[in-house]
This record gives C-alpha cells, structure tokens and sequence, in this order.
C-alpha cells in the first residue's frame, strides 16, 4: 500500500499552559472518509488547523500527501483543501468572482478556471444563483459556495470542519450524499468533523475520536459496534406481539441476564452476560407472545461516543 | 413601574458602566479642567472680572465652547449609534419584543437614559469647572452669570441631545453597528471640519473678493466706488459662508453660546470717542463690558437645535415601529 | 500571476467600488476644484503670480490635504485585516497556496496604488483647471516641484494607511480599530499644536500664554512689555531666549504629527521662502533641489513612521495564530 495520505507523528500544540493537541498520532489513507469527533474544545479545530498548515506544532511532525506541514505548507495547501468552521466570504462579491479569487490565488489557468466554476455550480445546483452578490445568500447557500471554494483547486484530500452547522435536514442530507458522491468519483479523501453523530455514522467509513488533544478511537463504525458490549455481554433486541410486565419481571429472573429493558409498546432489550438465548424465548412463549424479530442490538455512534466522555 | 421606566434604568445602567461612555467622560472632565484653569488665568491677567469667561476663554485654543464643540458630538453619538442595530444583531432585539411590551417603550426608554447621562456629563463638568475656578479667581459669579452659567447648561443638554438622536438615529437605519459607526463619524467630521472649509470655498468662488492688480499700481490710492464695491461682496461673502456654516449643529452651537456667556471686550473711550492709550504699554486701553448680549439673542439657534433633535427622534421612532422583525434579525 | 499580485488586484477592485473610497474621494476632488478655482482667481488678479499658488492660498488644497489625506488614507486600511477576520474569510484566504506575508503586501500595494491615484488625479485636475483660469501654466522649474509635492502627498497618505492597517492587525473589532483611528487623526490634525503649545509652555514657562506681550527695539536694547511690567536689559534678553526656546521645543513637538509635517514640507515646496547659498541670501524661489535637500529630514521622518508601522503590521500578522473561530 501506498504512503498514507495523512500522517501525524507525536503532534502537539499548546497554547500558553492549555495543552490544545497533546501527542497525536493518526494515520488516513487515500480515498478515505474519516469522521473526526470530540466535543468542544478537544482539539479537533486545531488538529485541522495543523494540518493544513496554518498552525504550527508546538513539537512533533505531521505530513498531508507526503508534504510535511511545517516545512512544505505551501505545498500541503496546494493538494488539501478546508472548509473552516464558520468559514466567511466577501459579500460584496458575486458567488463567482469569490471562486474566480480563490481560483486566481490557486493558480489555475483562466480558461480551465472558468469552466471548472461552471461545472461546480452545477454540481451544487447554484448556478442560477452564480451573479449573485453573496451577501443575499442563505446560511445553505454559502455553505454551498463554501464546498465550491474547497472542491474548486481540485484538491487530493478535504477538511471539512462541522460542514453541517447550521444547515436544514435537507440541505445536509444534500451535503452528505455530495461528499459520498466526490469520494466514489475523484477518489477524494476526505476528513471531516461534526457533532451530528448521525450525519458521521451515515457518511463515514472510519470514526478518530479524539479526547483532551488525545487519539483514543481509530477504528470503522461496524467494529465499534461490535465491541461496544465488551467481550462476555450481548444485547438482544426482541420485537414481540405483546409484552407483560409479568413478562419482564420473568425475564429478569433468568440467571445471567443483567438488564431488561422495554424500549417502546412491544420491543425489548435484553442484555445478558452468557448465551442465554434458549430461556428467554421459553419464557416469552409460555407468556403467550410471539417473537417476531430477534436481532444483536445495533449501538448508534451517540452510545459509543458517549461511552467515552463519561468520566467527563 | 412602567415597562418604559424599566428599559430606561438598564440602559442608564449600562450606560454609566460602559468604558466608552466613561472613557470619553474622563477626556471631558480633563480637558474641562485644562480650559478652565486657562479661563481663569486670562480673567485674572486682564481683570475683566466676568466669571463666564472661563467658559469663553479661548487665548490658548482650547476653550471649553471648543472642548464640547468638539467632543461633544463624539458623547452623544458614542451613547447612540448602537441603541438598536446591537440589539438587532445579538438577537436581543427578538427577545425584548416579546415581552409585553410596546415597542416606543423601548425607544422611549433609550432615549430618555441618553439624555440623562448626558445630563448628568454636562452638569457635572460645568459644576466642576465652576468649582474649580472659585478658588482660583477669589470670586464667584455674580446673580446674573448664575443665570447664564444655567442657561449655557440648558443649551450644552440640547446640542449633545442632537447628537444622541442623530446616533439613534443611524442606530435605526442600518443594521449592521460598524455602518453606523462609520456614518456617525462621517457626520462629526463633516460638521466639525468640512462644513467650515466648504463654506468658504464656496464663498470664496460665488463672491470673489480680490484686490485686482489695478490697485496696486495706483499707488495705493482707492476708488471709493471700488472700495464700496469691494465692502459689498465682502458682507455678501460673510453672509453666504455663515448661512452654509449653519447646516452644521456645532456652529448652531458655538453662536447660540457665545450670546450667552461671551462678554464684549471694547476699548476705553474718552467722552469724545476717542481712544485711550495705556501709558505703560502704548496699547489701547481694553474694559470688559459686563453688559454681555441678551441669553436670548440667538434664540433662533435653539429653536433650530430643538427642532434637528426633534425631528432625528421622531423619524427613529417610525422606522423603529415600523420595521419587520425578520429571521437572523 | 503570482498570489501578491492576485491580492492586490482583488483589494484594489475593492478600493475603487467601495463607496467609503469614492464618497472621500468626490470630496477631496470637488473641494480641491473650489480650492483651485479661487485660488486661480485670486492669482490672476495679483501682480506677483506664481503658478504654484493654487496650491497654497486659502482654504488651500495643502489644506485639504492635510485634514482629508489621512482619513481616505485610514479608510482603506483600519479594516484590512481584522474585516477579514471576523467575516471568517481569513482562515479561507490562509488555506490557499501562499504565503501570508502576500496577504499584506498585496493589501498594502493596493492602498498605496489607490491613494497614487487620488493624489496624481487631484493635483493634474488642479493643474488643468488652473491653466486656462490663469493664461498661463508651471515653468519646468515648477513642473518638478509639482511633481514632487505629489510624491510627498503620496507618502503622506501611504503613512495614514500604514497607520490603519497596523490598527487592523492589532485589533480583533473593526469598532476598536475605527476608534483608534479616528482618534489618531484627531489628535494629529486638531490638536497636536495646541498640545505642543501646552506642553512647551510647561517645560520651559516663559509667561502666561495668556496674554500677549509688547516689544520694542531700539538699538540692541530690547523692552518688553508683560501686562503691567516691564523688563529691560538683560532680563529682556533673557525673556527673547527663553520665548525662542520655548517656541523651538513646540515646533519639535509638533512634528511628532504626521499631519503639520507633511504641512510644513508641502508648503516649502511650493512656496517662496528665500534661500541662500555663500553667504548670500536670495529672496526667489530656491531650485527645486535646494528645497528639496532643506526637506529631506521630514520626508525621512514620515518615511520611517510609514515604514516602522509597516513593518510592525508584517510582523504581527506574520505571528499571529489562527484559532478557533478565526
């Protein structure tokens, strides 16, 4: 396999006693989509901010396309691209002549320039909109112009920085299906953060969770799933025509279930410490219910996020 | 308590604990000092013995007619040209509206807190120059500078209240705070400096008054014609540039002041008019009159100053009452 | 292209559209063209014309110069770098691939090209309107201090941006950094005389300013006269020394202002102040270089505040983090 697209080695930034980064080491691969979650103040913005060489370490090395990001920024900012949170634009300038400056900035030849503007309003489906100063723009809009302004220098890998803040439903499910689209066609790597758990679940491959500027979580959403209940627990969640509460106090007292839950009108979780499987659809039969669904409980990423920020 | 009372005490509060407004207040109270300790030096060297004179004093540059012509503007406006579009844009606006409340409530109560604070400002500075001076000069004023140091005072609250509805104003009209700032700093400017410079050169151009070059070689000696010609424009050209000059409040200001606390200065006259020569200096003879103008004399002023204040006031309160509060605002 | 020159086409666009630029712009061209116009006037009708004396006389375009230069000047730089900023489009502009340091230099070349302009502009306006009043247009001599009077008007208004937009790297709101200027040009263009008169008066007290004084001269004796007394002989003398000093020290002290230095480097360029040269003084105009040799100090001065809040804006954007919310 090819060198990593990106690659951080004992990464750290501290800004005077607070400590933002401390130490990280993260690997992503070409045409990767990576979720980078941490709540606020985690050190995810900065972590970014390294990368795209706008920051520099306090100590450590980190290279973006085998650029490293102290000596060759100007290089990493030719073949990476971010949409910063809260990323701004001049108002007073149409959606075109925006991306025509970040276009000239970028060195892009006029010809190719202009048609790939073109393409890119199609792409976001703006192009009505092209001659517009942005000042009349929606919050949905600029985030639109936003994407141009990354996808514009055609860049190997994205930062998107909460792309989703402040969009309608809609509109990010538009963003979503975008980026998974940019992925398939061009290969594009692409590193984004959230706090729309959902929204990373849904369109990555890979979750990094970050905590206290420390990597704590590498690894796919399906193998975090999995993992979740530790090695000796299972969750099982049951559809059933009817549930008794007699029903759950029988449940409860098999040996080796630890939890009962009745999670709507006739859905259970149960939790067990051993294969218990056989006494408990004993016991929902003799109850006089039917069992119509039994399935391995699916933990979304909120309950394995949260799993850890719990001592905070 | 009224809900109008209620926002009038939160913005006075505010007001009074704001750097900018204490900020400001501090420059007035220090410059105040400097003039009136100036004011009362000139007094004490020419033995005029008119108190106001420290109000008027302008030997060095900086009388306190020029400190608050000046800075003035700057108070009134720091205390408004943000009342409402900061409201607006931290979405505090929103908030206040959905009280049970009437909108000029709101508006009211802003304006009057303003008036208040600088109420409170001129006052203060006037009761503190005045306290300082005492003690300098070894005399108070007399029953009538009492009056006219009153009515300075009265006319001093109106001229910054202009300024104050003229921020409120612009507070008003755009939305966003650096707009407004820059528009309110604009006006100053162009109040205080350009209203001047454009007065005369348009003076200047309409009613030229040059010697031509047929006098000089004359020898010096004048047509009378000319000469008469010549005092004309020249009353013409004075007139034009003081009728554009009067766009401005400050002017408004300075000449609606200057009735009331300017004491004539003429010279010593013998009972046949002729004039008295200091024997020591070889200088005439100088007496300050204490028969100053009427207060009243440029009342003409203030109605105008009332009336901008008015007027400023009453246009922020339709467009405030009238505006739609939208999403994002 | 290169990115500095990407920058500074953007910024200079933005100049030129910019309402805050051509509102101070159409004031300073239609007070100077008042200014020209009467001054042309008052010219023609005096026996000892100069051509240089539509800059100079009443109400004068150094004038205008002088009150208005710095605030076009401050106009496009108070929000260069702190608008930016808080719009969010900093972080954007830092993603691409440049250097920062193109950032400032392309805004501050745009300022300097659009202040170029302003000056070139007002001065050939005045000079066009002026020939056909007179009947008569500059001597080469002239020409070349016209020339150079522009070149200075440009320094001048360069050190007013330099001055914005090291307020525009210091500052987080554009607010602030538009107070700061605004105060900065108050203080140098209104009040920095009298401060200097306050000040000089404080260190070396000669008599209250208050009143005026008296002198006669007869001989080598000198009588001064101080409201009711009256000083002769040594203490006389003493008196004219101490008032010299005292005026030599405010005059220093007002060249702290940018603004009463450009005035007072404008108006000996364009005027007639005598010159000598071996011992013997001529009451003409100086060749040009003469005048310009006599200014060399001021033009250096304002040079190296321009310089000196150059340099500390680069530096300080150049160091400055980019955070969150940045």
């Amino acid at each position: 396999m090819s060198e990593p697209m990106i690659k951080t080695n004992q990464l750290t930034k501290h800004y005077g006693e607070i400590k933002a980064v401390d130490q990280l080491d993260l690997t992503v691969n070409e045409g990767e989509v990576v979720g980078f979650l941490g709540p606020n103040g985690s050190g995810k913005t900065t972590t970014l901010l390294m990368l795209m060489g706008l920051s520099l370490p306090t100590s450590g090395t980190a290279s973006v396309g085998g650029y490293s990001v102290i000596e060759q920024s100007k290089n990493v900012r030719q073949i990476a691209a971010m949409l910063p949170e809260g990323a701004g634009y001049y108002d007073d300038l149409t959606a075109r002549q925006n991306l025509r400056y970040i276009g000239e900035l970028n060195e892009i030849p006029r010809d190719e320039l202009e048609t790939r503007i073109d393409e890119l309003f199609d792409m976001v489906s703006l192009k009505k909109w092209a001659d517009t100063k942005v000042g009349k723009f929606s919050r949905g809009m600029k985030q639109r112009l936003g994407i141009m302004e990354v996808l514009v220098k055609k860049p190997k890998i994205a930062f998107f920085d909460e792309p989703t803040l402040g969009l309608d439903p809609k509109a990010t499910k538009e963003l979503r299906d975008l980026l998974i689209r940019l992925n398939k066609d061009y290969n594009l790597t692409i590193m984004m953060s959230s706090h729309l758990l959902y929204e990373i679940q849904q369109t990555c491959q890979r979750v990094l969770i970050i905590r206290k500027g420390q990597l704590v979580v590498s690894d796919s959403i399906a193998n975090l799933s999995n993992h979740f209940d530790g090695k000796d627990r299972t969750s099982i969640e049951f559809e059933l025509t009817k549930v008794s509460s007699d029903l759950i106090q029988k449940l409860k007292d098999i040996d080796g279930v630890t939890s009962v839950d009745k999670e709507s009108k006739n859905k259970l979780f149960v939790q067990t410490n051993i294969d218990k499987s056989q006494e408990i659809s004993e016991a929902i039969t003799k109850s006089g219910s039917t069992i119509l669904l039994m399935k391995p409980k699916e933990h979304s990423l909120e309950e394995i996020f949260l799993n850890y920020y719990e001592d905070d | 308590m009224t809900s109008f009372i209620v926002v009038c005490k939160k913005e006075l509060a505010d007001h009074l604990g704001s750097k900018r407004f204490l900020l400001l207040f501090a420059l007035i109270i220090v410059l105040s000092l400097v003039s009136a300790y100036q004011g009362a030096e000139s007094i004490r060297q020419l033995g005029s013995g008119a108190f106001v004179n420290i109000f008027s004093s302008s030997m060095s540059g900086l009388s306190f007619t020029y400190v608050m012509l000046m800075f003035g503007p700057i108070i009134g406006l720091a205390l408004g040209f943000d009342a409402i579009n900061r409201e607006k844009s931290q979405g505090s606006l929103s908030v206040l509206l959905s009280q049970p409340i009437f909108r000029d409530s709101i508006i009211n109560g802003k304006f009057l807190a303003g008036i208040i604070a600088l109420s409170l400002l001129a006052v203060s500075t006037i009761g503190i120059m005045t306290g300082a001076a005492i003690p300098m000069l070894g005399f108070g004023p007399s029953p009538d500078h009492i009056v006219r140091i009153v009515a300075f005072t009265l006319v001093t609250i109106l001229y910054l209240s202009v300024w104050l509805s003229i921020g409120v104003l612009f507070s008003t009209l755009t939305k966003k705070t650096t707009t407004s700032m820059l528009a309110s700093i604009s006006m100053w400017i162009f109040s205080a400096v350009v209203i001047s410079i454009v007065a005369s050169l348009v003076a200047n151009t309409v009613y030229p008054t040059v010697w031509p070059s047929s006098v000089y070689s004359s020898g010096g000696m004048l047509d009378q014609n000319f000469f008469d010609d010549y005092m004309e424009r020249m009353e013409l050209q004075n007139e034009l540039r003081t009728t554009i000059q009067r766009f401005s409040p400050s002017i408004l200001y300075q000449e609606a002041s200057s009735a009331i606390i300017t004491i004539n200065r003429v010279p010593v006259t013998s009972s046949s008019g002729e004039l008295i020569f200091d024997s020591s200096t070889g200088f005439p003879s100088i007496q300050y009159v204490d028969e100053a103008q009427d207060i009243l004399t440029n009342w003409p002023q203030i109605v105008v100053l009332a009336v901008v204040a008015g007027a400023c006031f009453a246009a922020s309160y339709m467009i405030f009452l009238r505006k739609e509060i939208r999403a994002g605002n | 292209m290169t990115s500095f020159l990407v920058v500074c086409k953007k910024e200079l666009y933005d100049h030129l559209g910019s309402k805050r630029f051509l509102l101070l712009f159409a004031l300073i061209l239609g007070l100077s063209f008042f200014s020209a116009y009467s001054a042309a006037d008052s010219v023609r009708n005096q026996g000892t014309a100069v051509f240089l004396d539509i800059f100079t006389s009443s109400s004068s375009f150094v004038y205008i110069m002088f009150m208005f230069g710095p605030l076009i000047g401050l106009a496009l730089g108070f929000d260069a770098i702190n608008r930016e900023r808080n719009y969010g489009s900093l972080s954007v502009l830092l993603s691409q691939p440049m250097f920062r340091d193109s950032i400032i230099n392309g805004k501050f070349l745009a300022g300097v090209s659009a202040l170029s302009l302003v000056a070139v502009s007002t001065v050939g306006m005045m000079t066009g309107i002026a020939i056909p009043l007179l009947g008569f247009g500059p001597t080469p001599d002239q020409i070349v201090r016209i020339v150079f009077f522009t070149l200075i008007t440009i320094l001048y208004l360069s050190v007013w941006l330099a001055i914005g937009i090291l307020f525009s790297t210091i500052t987080k709101k554009i607010t602030t950094s538009m107070i700061a200027s605004v105060s900065t040009w108050f203080v140098s263009a209104m009040l920095m005389t009298t401060i200097a008169m306050i000040l000089a008066n404080l260190i070396i007290p000669t008599y209250s300013t208050y009143g005026g004084y008296g002198m006669s001269r007869t001989g080598d004796d000198i009588t001064v006269y101080l409201g009711d007394q009256v000083l002769t002989g040594d203490e006389a003398n003493d008196f004219m020394d101490r008032l010299e000093q005292q005026n030599d020290l405010q005059k220093t002290l007002c060249m702290i202002s940018p603004s009463l230095l450009y005035q007072d480097s404008a108006l000996s360029i364009l005027s007639n102040n005598g010159w000598y040269s071996t011992g013997v003084v001529y009451y003409d105009f100086a060749p040009p270089e003469y005048d310009m040799f006599v200014n060399w100090p001021h033009m250096t001065t304002l040079a190296a505040v321009l310089i000196a809040c150059f340099a500390l804006s680069y530096i300080i954007f150049l160091r400055q983090e980019i955070r969150v919310g940045n």
